[in-house]
């Protein structure tokens, strides 16, 4: 199967060289290799009909009635050697260090404006700054707690950041699915690796969400706060709520009296001292930010101004995600920690600073342009594979609202078997891991959702673009796979 | 003790773990999502039955066959109107084909088998982190098993196994309920939502098969009668219970007795009002120790009324307002529990 195999002159994560397989893949790909294509369909079935019958659907709205489909599932593991995976972890902590004190200067002091390292307009312009944030304090001083940073690895294989999503970062509940899917259909793949547990995941999640709680209770109340079931991304808050132990509720089940949040319960009304919230800043609270939206709770962000309830991510962690401020963060990095950058960006042009813009205008077919303020693949230009009509219709654009683009190189992905049909083909893949800050400290769950652009040629990984995942290894120790199985990992394969 | 107190911790079970009190809309879901796979149960049922006995006796007694198929409407309320009418239309071939069809697939019609069972399951969506992973993948399961591409197909091939299935596949919803959920509040709310909606059921269906019976112009054969009986007991799953305790009578007095009194076979109404009444009055207990509320009150009057009851009360009353009296009062315990839990 792997007999028609195209490297196609970009970084292979698999195979260094054609019909040579990376050292901690060799183990992977010899069972592969020996595997007939009737045998990987089956499983391929199996998967699907797990992923079906426990409901891991995500639902698009395409006619009234709206379609449930499964996030397509790509067997193949992507496996990231313990060293590299100590450089991004030190890399990712880093960086969420200084997206944290950034955020705290921005609502606060503001040094960082006025000592001229980032422009004071660019920030006021953010359609994500907040400017009730000023001033308020926060918890612990954390306002991203949650973050799923995106990386990509260029030509030459380098790990590179192509945002910080520190909104509320969607996708980590496939990560555990799908390891708990590939246990039940794959065991004989993990072989003899030694592959990092990310089951804990959840556990971390409820403490870093209770180390945020306003009064310090023994045991203060969590929820997670949906805007409902026919969100895209409901399943992924339902299993977070069921994994955690805590209440899943809407924004009817919560109502605010004498600036403290309650939850409305068979017993009456019970107090509430941390929501995570799955919802926009926009959604949250129509007395504060938009009145028609009928998905938040009335008076909450009273609630939060004074301090009685912790709301997590915090408002206003758009303005650190917002992509034209992206370019900055290594000079974040510089100006908060003192430190380099150990993970480095990808070279962006503002749109708003005129030379760039002049250089964007002149280069838009080698170049990817970016609305700043969308996600999810859309407001995106693809430079050269557009049409001459598509291209000057983003160049209207860009003149009329530079602020809002920003442009990057091409960056080519790095590529990863995947099964198409019944033969292996390279298809583009990114990652991304999931983040947890306590202040002091960040826990990076060790692995992430690695997404697959799985049309042929497509640099797009979003789920809304045809794109699909894989289950991402990363593991104890360097090493081939010849090892001895690791023991907990045998009693935890047949668990599921 | 204050509520706020008692939120604060010092409501704790033996095993210290905080009694919380589940949030309002969870036990609505709760509540529905059991009363949705219930129903799906007794039309299954009612489906499976009409269509066999009909197979059995259709050619000996004409003018029954169209009113059985009637009287699956009926029993769900569905019997008046133009949809209705248009449905009866036709060769009773036609008619069964049709309501069949509008039974089970039907997207209109919320009390079809695909409506009961997307209610149930968008229900059990709302609140899967309250329900079992196995509660939810069954009922997820049995939902694509008629929403699935080759549900049709199937269908086409035999009505009855996919009625069979939906048989199985809710009462291993119920088992499932029972033995991988806790039995705290939210099992409780599922509990009564499932007896109130048996109750309901029961006692529709038995009226609508007395109805007809009764009726003059429909002429039984006193040698057929027994099976005519026999069937209001199939449809109420009850069957096999019933033969066991009254061995050789069926006479429509001890059939009657039994779906309504009998104390010890789940399907009675006497048991759902028992089950329900118990189930209220432990909600009760959880929730606000030391006090009573509304549906506790009207259940437990009824449980009560059921426990004293005779056959003779039955038909002096007459059995359809007899009937009719349970339901109402059922009815007014649902809107209780509404107003106590649901509605904060």
């Amino acid at each position: 199967m792997f007999s028609e195999y195209h490297l196609n002159g970009i970084f292979d994560e698999m195979f260094e060289a054609a019909g040579q397989p990376r050292g901690h893949y060799r183990s992977v790909h010899t069972r592969l290799a020996a595997m007939g294509s009737d045998a990987f369909q089956r499983r391929r079935r199996m998967a699907d009909l797990s992923f079906k019958n426990q409901g891991i659907t995500f639902t698009v709205y395409s006619d009234t009635t709206g379609v449930e489909k499964i996030f397509p599932f790509d067997l193949i593991p992507r496996i990231v050697p313990s060293s590299e995976w100590e450089t991004i972890e030190k890399g990712l902590s880093q960086r969420l260090m200084a997206l944290n004190a950034f955020c705290r200067d921005v609502y606060h002091e503001q040094r960082i404006l006025r000592e001229k390292i980032i422009p004071a307009e660019l920030i006021y312009s953010a359609k994500m700054f907040r400017r009730e944030m000023l001033g308020l304090q926060v918890p612990r001083d954390i306002y991203i707690h949650i973050c799923g940073t995106d990386l990509i690895r260029d030509k030459s294989g380098q790990y590179l950041v192509l945002e910080d999503n520190g909104r509320t970062p969607s996708g980590v509940s496939y990560v555990l699915e799908n390891r708990a899917v590939m246990k039940r259909v794959f065991p004989a793949l993990f072989g003899a690796y030694r592959v990092r547990a990310i089951e804990d995941y959840p556990h971390n999640l409820l403490h870093c969400l209770q180390n945020v709680a306003p009064q310090a209770w023994e045991d203060p109340t969590v929820v997670v706060l949906t805007p409902g079931i026919y969100n895209s991304a409901y399943f992924e808050h339902s299993f977070l709520a069921r994994q955690m132990g805590v209440e899943l509720v809407e924004g009817r089940d919560l109502i605010v009296e004498n600036n403290s949040v309650y939850m409305r319960t068979v017993a009456g009304l019970r107090r509430v001292d941390v929501i995570y919230r799955r919802l926009d800043d926009d959604f949250l609270d129509p007395l504060t930010f938009r009145p028609d939206s009928t998905l938040g709770v009335p008076g909450l962000m009273n609630a939060y101004r004074c301090g009685n309830v912790a709301l997590v991510n915090a408002v206003g962690t758009g303005v650190a995600d917002d992509k034209a401020i992206y370019p900055y963060v290594p000079d974040m990095i510089r100006f908060y920690l003192g430190e380099e950058p150990i993970l480095n960006n990808v070279p962006t042009y503002l749109c708003s600073r005129e030379s760039d813009r002049r250089y964007v205008l002149e280069h838009l077919h080698e170049l990817v342009v970016k609305s700043t303020n969308e996600s999810g693949g859309y407001g995106m230009l693809m430079g050269h594979q557009a049409s001459a009509a598509e291209r000057a219709k983003f160049a209207e654009m860009i003149k009329e609202d530079p602020r809002n683009f920003i442009a990057q190189p091409i960056v080519e992905l790095s590529q990863h078997p995947s099964l198409i049909d019944d033969r292996f083909e390279g298809r583009r893949i990114d990652l991304r891991p999931y983040l947890l800050s306590f202040g002091d400290k960040v826990v990076v769950m060790p692995g992430g959702l690695t997404r697959v652009a799985l049309r042929r040629g497509s640099l797009v990984v979003n789920s809304s673009q045809g794109g699909g995942s894989k289950d991402t290894w990363v593991l104890e120790e360097d090493g081939d796979g010849s090892g001895t199985m690791h023991p907990d990992f045998v009693a935890e394969g047949v668990t599921v | 003790m204050t509520q706020s107190q008692m939120m604060n911790g010092q409501d704790r079970g033996v095993t210290g773990v905080a009694n919380r009190p589940m949030l309002s809309r969870v036990a609505d879901a709760m509540y529905w999502m059991s009363r949705y796979v219930e129903r799906a149960e007794h039309i299954s049922r009612i489906l499976v039955e009409t269509s066999s006995l009909l197979t059995d006796i259709g050619d000996l007694a004409p003018a029954l066959r169209r009113e059985y198929w009637r009287d699956v409407l009926r029993v769900l309320g569905l019997d008046a109107g133009e949809v209705a009418d248009q449905m009866l239309l036709g060769t009773d071939e036609q008619v069964a084909l049709r309501i069949c069809h509008y039974m089970t697939f039907e997207p209109d019609n919320p009390s079809s088998l695909l409506g009961c069972l997307t209610m149930a399951r968008e229900n059990a969506r709302s609140i899967r982190e309250n329900i079992s992973g196995e509660m939810w993948e069954n009922l997820n399961t049995l939902y694509w098993s008629l929403r699935g591409d080759d549900a049709q197909a199937r269908y086409d091939e035999s009505a009855q196994e996919i009625y069979r299935q939906v048989l199985l596949g809710t009462m291993l919803f119920s088992g499932l309920t029972d033995q991988t959920l806790a039995h705290g509040q939210g099992w409780l709310f599922t509990q009564i939502g499932k007896s109130l909606e048996r109750l309901d059921l029961v006692c529709r269906t038995i009226a609508a098969r007395s109805l007809l019976l009764q009726r003059p112009d429909m002429a039984i054969d006193s040698d057929e009668r027994n099976i005519h009986w026999m069937s209001l007991l199939r449809n109420c799953g009850s069957l096999e219970a019933y033969r066991r305790i009254h061995v050789g009578d069926m006479e429509p007095e001890s059939v009657v007795a039994f779906l309504v009194l009998e104390r010890r076979f789940p399907q009675s109404i006497r048991y759902c009002v028992h089950h329900a009444h118990d189930a209220a009055v432990r909600v009760r207990a959880e929730i606000d120790p030391h006090t009573m509320d509304q549906a506790v009150r009207i259940l437990g009057r009824l449980n009560t009324q059921l426990e004293y009851a005779d056959v003779g009360e039955i038909e002096r009353i007459g059995l359809i307002s007899y009937l009719g009296q349970i339901r109402s009062t059922a009815t007014d315990a649902a809107e209780a529990l509404r107003k106590s839990y649901f509605l904060h």
